[in-house]
């Protein structure tokens, strides 16, 4: 009976989304791909001239993904910054080294795929910006929360990555934070 | 030409900087915007300084609450009490259960009490469909803008907020239930790049009755002599209304207006008397408010006007055939019509400066102009017995035709970020009437954030309750006496809170309190005449959790614990506190079975109430309600159905009645059943 009981239960959590908060994805469909732009090294991570910011989900969170790409395409016309863009969604089934992306943004998921996200990011030499800010724990860059103002938290584990360099008033911005703490 | 390429390499490191600069700015902005929104929304809400609970309207739909008041009953430490009226009112941490205005109910930041009574029982059965948002503060910390909220405040946020949705909110909606209850309804939303139109409509009504008694009459409501003439029956609780809201923005200019045409079942009589069938109240309301906010630099400035009507109309038979009053038979029973119109007038400005560094400046003052515009009262002829109705409006009045008060509330307060993890609200408010003043209240509070996960409060506050209208100008009344000599209700509270954030969206939130509440305005049956009786020092702790079992299911549940001490004016000895249940636990889970389907159940406990010392009636009995929602959403075609069952084991729900009034208390709805149809248009 119990056996039935967590087969279902999987079976079930396979079938429909995670909980998500709208304000907090607009906000980081807002606020992220500015950061991006900030990485002093961005230029290295343009594919065919132009950034790819990919949304990485679960198949239940297709709808939740769609919606943010839809929101950052309205608020960015055709640039970020001075950079053409498009925004690709990938499956986490899917996302592999050879995935073109300039950075990655990760929706909710297992611990496993949350892993192999923030691994093929550090991989890649890309940035790894996350809804959930309890992911950093799992080796994902860049988070936000909505305190009593918004808060940028940077793995700081990564602070020293030579992809990655961040223009200095971001670094006044931001808090870092220690994935152990999380 | 080393000129021209030096000029052109400071030419270009200054568009990068400038570049550099528009981002930042950019990125400074975007931060700010979603700071005031998340403020403006209360998706913030652990950091902010006052202890509060927010529902959303969407989720509680899964759950098959239907309207404002069933969403209310899952507030942490709030139960619920009625009247004779069935003027329903939300308790908050055993506040006086007779007094009504110890908590104000805002829609869209408009403040709705009604004058007469400064209840809102006519908004309670607000369906929650037309509802985005409820915001329930507890306690007085939620002192804002010259609005005194003295136990508690709940702010319905409705559709016209739309600052963080991604879809429309725009729909349909139909329900059907219990006692042949239907509901039509619907939200709309127009706009362009500068106006902004939210339309909300809904027409509801029901024909429940209860079975009650005996009533008042055998107590002696209408005196010794008409005990015999007491009765058992339905007591006509039924609805029938509808309400019309329209909020508009234009620039820096908005429109807030309602009307609401709230009629219902006379209940359980004024004068305690079982009504007829078809005997009713009239609580309408209607307001509109006028906006003006623009910020300028560091200021703030937000400006508002508004005129508010609301009316007490009754229409009821009020004493059984053969009344023998004051020597006087009614062989046909007493009738009676009786109205009381008021309208408030209001105006506040505030002033808001951010130019201070880490200092948030806020002040500005509120002037309320309260008024009763006309009156009537018919009776029975009071001479001869004739059930025919005679205008007493000039001979005897039920009310006092030319109350009236005004009431101006300056307030200054100051939010000081001490650094990133400690900030400091403090402020006063200071309060004038045309009757007794309230005079200068304090307030303090600290949120201290040791990390995102920890947090920290402490607020101490001072608020005020001013008399209702009922209990100031009612007269020649079996029931219920006015007086204007009646001070304000006065509470100081302290309150400590800790709050940890497990996820983003999964916490537990644990505050104590402690209230004590001088000048609690009381009257009875034997001594009809409204006084400031007494005192009562309340205390308590809530317990709130909000999270998951698995990543994608929603599990809420709340504890609350009341106690505290009555104690009369000029007598030594305090009693518990009467009407007060000591325990109460609430909670849902809401399970999705797939993407389409979900299952929700809710879980009420109210505990046993003690009566007042003098009352000999056993202890109000507990009661544990469950009920259990299956909800179906179709997003090919955007509509939904919720098919919804409450009080699923049948339970006794019983509020307590005053003593001298309805022996058995006031029976509530049994087991009822509810389907709802919504259609979304995107």
């Amino acid at each position: 009976m119990m056996r039935i009981l967590l087969f279902i239960i999987l079976f079930v959590q396979a079938l429909f989304g995670y909980n998500y908060n709208d304000l907090l994805l607009k906000a980081d469909a807002t606020i992220f791909p500015k950061i991006m732009v900030m990485d002093k090294k961005i230029k290295n991570k343009l594919i065919d001239n132009k950034i790819i910011y990919t949304i990485v989900y679960s198949p239940c969170d297709y709808e939740t993904a769609l919606h943010v790409k839809k929101y950052i395409e309205t608020i960015f016309k055709d640039h970020i910054d001075k950079y053409p863009y498009e925004v690709d969604l990938v499956e986490f089934s899917h996302l592999c080294l050879n995935t073109k992306a300039s950075a990655l943004y990760v929706l909710k998921s297992s611990t496993q795929n949350i892993k192999k996200a923030a691994n093929i990011a550090l991989q890649k030499g890309i940035i790894s910006f996350s809804y959930d800010i309890n992911n950093l724990k799992y080796g994902l860059f860049f988070s936000l929360i909505i305190e009593n103002s918004t808060i940028l938290y940077l793995n700081k584990e990564y602070l020293h990555s030579k992809n990655i360099d961040f223009v200095d008033y971001l670094l006044s911005m931001i808090r870092f934070i220690d994935k152990n703490s999380v | 030409m080393k000129y021209k390429i030096n000029f052109f390499l400071l030419a270009c490191l200054t568009t990068l900087h400038l570049q550099a600069d528009d981002l930042r700015a950019s990125l400074l902005s975007n931060m700010k915007e979603f700071d005031t929104i998340a403020t403006q929304t209360k998706q913030n809400e652990h950091y902010q300084p006052y202890i509060i609970s927010v529902f959303h309207g969407k989720e509680l739909e899964k759950l098959g609450v239907s309207n404002l008041k069933e969403a209310l009953t899952l507030v942490p430490g709030v139960d619920m009490a009625t009247d004779n009226f069935n003027n329903q009112t939300p308790i908050f941490r055993g506040s006086n259960p007779f007094a009504y205005g110890q908590s104000k109910l805002l829609i869209d930041g408009v403040v709705v009490n009604n004058l007469f009574f400064d209840a809102y029982s006519e908004y309670l059965s607000m369906p929650i469909e037309m509802i985005k948002r409820i915001e329930v503060i507890r306690g007085p910390g939620s002192k804002v803008d010259g609005i005194n909220a003295y136990a508690g405040s709940i702010n319905v946020v409705t559709y016209a907020e739309d600052v963080d949705d991604f879809l429309s909110n725009d729909k349909l909606v139909f329900k059907y239930g219990s006692y042949d209850y239907r509901m039509g309804g619907f939200v709309k939303n127009f706009k362009t790049q500068t106006l902004k139109t939210h339309i909300d409509f809904y027409y509801q009504k029901d024909n429940k009755n209860i079975s009650s008694g005996p009533d008042g009459v055998s107590q002696g409501s209408l005196g010794s002599a008409n005990v015999g003439l007491s009765q058992s029956g339905d007591a006509p609780l039924w609805l029938d209304e509808y309400s019309l809201g329209l909020n508009m923005q234009y620039k820096e200019f908005s429109l807030k207006a309602r009307i609401l045409q709230h009629k219902q079942g006379s209940a359980y009589g004024i004068n305690l008397a079982l009504p007829q069938k078809s005997d009713r109240i009239k609580l309408p309301s209607y307001y509109a408010e006028l906006g003006y906010a623009k910020k300028i630099d560091d200021f703030h400035v937000d400006i508002k006007v508004g005129v508010k009507y609301d009316a007490f109309d009754s229409k009821a038979k009020l004493a059984p055939d053969d009344v023998n009053l004051s020597g006087v038979v009614f062989p046909n029973g007493g009738y009676g019509e009786h109205y009381a119109k008021q309208r408030v007038l209001y105006q506040s400005s505030y002033l808001k400066y951010d130019g201070f560094i880490n200092h948030h400046i806020t002040l500005g003052y509120r002037v309320t102009q309260e008024k009763t515009i006309a009156i009537k009262s018919k009776l029975s002829n009071l001479a001869t017995g004739n059930a025919a109705l005679v205008d007493y409006t000039n001979t005897l009045p039920f009310f006092d035709k030319d109350a009236r008060r005004t009431v101006y509330t300056f307030s200054l307060q100051d939010t000081y970020d001490v650094n990133e993890k400690l900030s400091v609200l403090y402020g006063v408010n200071y309060e004038q009437t045309s009757y007794k003043n309230a005079g200068l209240e304090p307030r303090v509070s600290f949120v201290y954030r040791k990390d995102f996960k920890n947090i920290f409060k402490a607020i101490y506050s001072c608020s005020h309750r001013n008399p209702s209208w009922q209990e100031m100008f009612t007269k020649n009344n079996h029931a219920r006496v006015g007086s204007t000599n009646l001070e304000p209700e006065k509470v100081t509270s302290y309150e400590l809170a800790y709050i940890r954030n497990f996820t983003s969206d999964s916490y537990l939130q644990s505050n104590l309190f402690y209230l004590v509440n001088k000048n609690q305005i009381y009257n009875s049956a034997a001594d009809p005449v409204y006084r400031n009786v007494g005192k009562t020092d309340i205390y308590g702790i809530e317990l709130e959790y909000k999270g998951h079992i698995f990543p994608d299911d929603e599990l809420y549940a709340n504890y609350a614990y009341i106690d505290g001490r009555y104690t009369v004016d000029g007598v030594s000895t305090s009693n518990s506190l009467p009407n007060v249940a000591h325990h109460l636990a609430k909670g849902y889970y809401i399970y999705n079975l797939s993407s389409a389907v979900s299952l929700g159940t809710t879980l009420k406990y109210v505990g046993s109430k003690e009566r007042m010392p003098t009352d000999l009636r056993p202890k109000l009995k507990a009661y544990t309600t469950l009920d259990t929602a299956l909800n179906y959403k179709n997003t090919h075609y955007n509509y939904s159905v919720n098919v919804s069952v409450k009080n699923i084991f049948d339970a006794d729900v019983r509020y307590p009645s005053p003593q001298g009034t309805y022996v058995q208390d006031y029976a509530q709805e049994r087991r009822t059943f509810l389907i709802a149809f919504k259609k979304s248009f995107r």
